[in-house]
């Protein structure tokens, strides 16, 4: 059938709002037609409800479309209307697996795949499913939300845990110290932590610094310790200060220069916020002179 | 002729670009069929950036009879009010009526998609329509039937999935008709400061992975609530601002590690820009990636160099451009994703309201 007829078809029976065989077919043309258009998915879902329809059909039918349409969001919703109404969640983990093994970062199949763990309580083998997928791309993103998101659910981040957890971020950040995510990961699971007081921190990334490490996010996440330190009002004021102007300078200057301009900022803040005020000390403004990064 | 350099912007190509846009819109073309009207708004708000509305001047009238055959109106005993918005499209056999703001009697199934609203009620102001035919009662009682528990919205009333897409359209919408009766402040800021993530971005919802487009509809959603330095403190906001400059590689990536796309230019600049840190970003970079993604031959962007362009990566490709100031190109007001002219425009309209 052509577009027209399936569409002048399906608007006849609407009209009646018709609950029938025929009705559930010309739903399929429609779908196959234009898989995005919501009110046809609607009215397929009123016409699975009144016929009593075998949902496990319709879920085989379902889970063929996203293959086909992983990037639809009607199709994803049906999915999970359908999961509503059947209450079993089994086929859920496989499919949105599937999904993920041809794209890992897939939106819908990650937000699929929560609200299911989620609702269900699956929690069991999540971890190590994003174990696996690290292994195969320690830099998927969506991974490493996904982690963060099963242990907040779960045991969050209890002193344990968070140890168990730094550690795993570092020995991923060892493998590939140029790696947003797991930094990321790293400075997100110690958000509630002070940097400076938190053991280990300063020494882990001296080790990275030491093998000639100078990934932007080891320079950034070192300052970050230092402005944590400055922030608790550590003694040695100036001494930190400069240390973490120095590492501005080599993110704007040489390391992260598409950002020259965010850490020039970074570096004017640190100064305004933390440098000694000793007011007309030509001394004080001696030493932040010395500190200025120098424009590009 | 010679071929234009890489860093030429062709103006007078996209000019044309977005005139097929709207040429094949009235179309059969049923994989549009749920989102005409932004299709539309990608064309009419990119030619108004491009300043180039005027080529259209003959259709304007048309178009905008047009967008009002979208709106779904209440029928005589308002018992389909929670059913209003625009749809997005005639599919379902609605009548062509762009002239009433009420109906005799409702078709099953036919009620508002909050994006198509939102796109609506945008390319409306954007031509210059002062609004008078919007039933504004109607469409913030269907808003007012999209809003969750949770705080975030669904976009139509028979049920679809909720996020942050949606938590902004239905901010945009409450804007323009200058009436928030239909949406619960408190409960969508908190779905936005909830979605908050590890790294300082923002998802489609909590717990979900921070995303470039959803972090533009949740700052710009609390910048039109008015909201955002009481939901975020200013430690969360220097997260925000960091996460958002870390996506710069050359042009913009939408999260990390995924590849630069013309898009997140907007989508990220715009952010950057109500978070008073576009000056923070590398601008010629950025230019010159959005550049590489332009089609000398056709006009439009794609998502990448050397793919095909779309309607969206061609608007959004010139709102980059725009956010960095390109000459020939109009000024944007970010929040609202239209240029400086028409949000003046809808200022206008919100004066003549507040006076009656």
């Amino acid at each position: 059938m052509q577009i027209k007829d399936v569409y002048d078809y399906l608007r006849a029976l609407l009209r009646k709002d018709e609950r029938s065989e025929r009705a559930l077919e010309i739903t399929e043309d429609a779908i196959d037609l234009n898989p995005a258009n919501y009110t046809v998915w609607h009215y397929r879902r009123q016409i699975l409800k009144e016929l009593k329809m075998d949902l496990y059909d319709e879920l085989k039918y379902c889970g063929e479309i996203i293959q086909e349409h992983p990037k639809n969001y009607q199709v994803w919703h049906h999915r999970r209307v359908l999961i509503e109404w059947t209450q079993d969640p089994k086929e859920e983990l496989k499919l949105t697996e599937n999904v993920l093994s041809v794209d890992a970062k897939n939106y819908h199949a990650w937000q699929h795949r929560q609200w299911v763990v989620r609702t269900f309580s699956i929690w069991e083998n999540e971890l190590s499913f994003i174990d696996q997928l690290l292994q195969e791309d320690v830099r998927n993103n969506s991974a490493w939300n996904q982690r963060y998101f099963v242990i907040y659910h779960t045991t969050g981040f209890n002193d344990a845990v968070l140890e168990k957890e730094v550690k795993y971020a570092q020995d991923m950040i060892r493998k590939a110290p140029n790696n947003e995510s797991s930094w990321n990961y790293l400075r997100g699971a110690l958000l509630e932590k002070d940097l400076s007081t938190h053991p280990g921190l300063m020494e882990f990334c001296e080790e990275l610094y030491g093998k000639s490490v100078r990934s932007p996010y080891l320079l950034g996440f070192m300052r970050e310790i230092y402005e944590d330190r400055l922030e608790q009002g550590c003694e040695n004021v100036e001494d930190v200060l400069y240390k973490s102007l120095v590492l501005v300078e080599a993110l704007a200057m040489e390391f992260d220069t598409i950002r020259v301009e965010y850490w020039n900022y970074i570096g004017r803040r640190m100064r305004e916020r933390y440098a000694p005020k000793n007011d007309e000390s030509e001394e004080a403004g001696a030493a932040s002179a010395a500190m200025e990064v120098p424009a590009k | 002729m010679a071929a234009p350099t890489e860093d030429e912007f062709l103006r007078e190509k996209h000019i044309k670009f977005f005139n097929r846009c709207i040429d094949v819109l009235p179309h059969q073309y049923s994989t549009m069929d749920t989102n005409r009207l932004t299709i539309l708004f990608f064309a009419i708000s990119g030619m108004e950036i491009l300043n180039s509305l005027d080529t259209i001047k003959n259709k304007k009238e048309e178009i905008v009879d047009w967008i009002y055959s979208h709106q779904v109106l209440p029928n005589e005993s308002a018992s389909n009010l929670s059913n209003c918005g625009f749809r997005g499209s005639a599919t379902i056999g609605a009548k062509f009526n762009p002239t009433q703001t009420s109906c005799e009697a409702a078709i099953a199934y036919d009620s508002g998609h909050i994006a198509q609203t939102y796109t609506g009620l945008l390319c409306l102001i954007i031509l210059g329509d002062e609004l008078t035919r919007v039933n504004r009662r109607a469409l913030s009682a269907g808003l007012r039937a999209l809003q969750l528990e949770d705080g975030s919205f669904k976009a139509t009333l028979e049920g679809s999935e909720n996020d942050m897409r949606f938590v902004y359209c239905a901010s945009s919408i409450c804007y323009v008709l200058d009436d928030w009766t239909g949406f619960d402040v408190d409960r969508a800021a908190h779905y936005i400061y909830r979605s908050q993530s590890y790294d300082g971005g923002i998802g489609q919802g909590p717990g979900l992975e921070s995303h470039g487009g959803s972090t533009f509809c949740a700052i710009a959603s609390l910048v039109l609530m008015d909201r955002l330095h009481m939901t975020f403190s200013r430690v969360e906001l220097d997260r925000i601002r960091e996460w958002c400059l870390l996506r710069q590689q050359t042009g913009f990536q939408g999260r990390p590690n995924k590849p630069t796309d013309t898009c997140y230019s907007f989508w990220v600049g715009a952010t950057l820009k109500l978070l008073d840190a576009y000056d923070l970003i590398n601008q010629h970079a950025n230019r010159t990636f959005v550049l590489s993604t332009q089609d000398t031959v056709t006009g439009g962007f794609a998502k990448w160099p050397d793919h095909h362009p779309d309607a969206l990566h061609a608007y959004f490709g010139i709102c980059g451009l725009s956010l960095l100031g390109e000459e020939g190109l109009g000024k944007m007001n970010p929040a609202l994703n239209i240029s400086d002219a028409a949000a003046q425009h809808l200022d206008k309209i919100h004066q003549t309201w507040r006076a009656s």
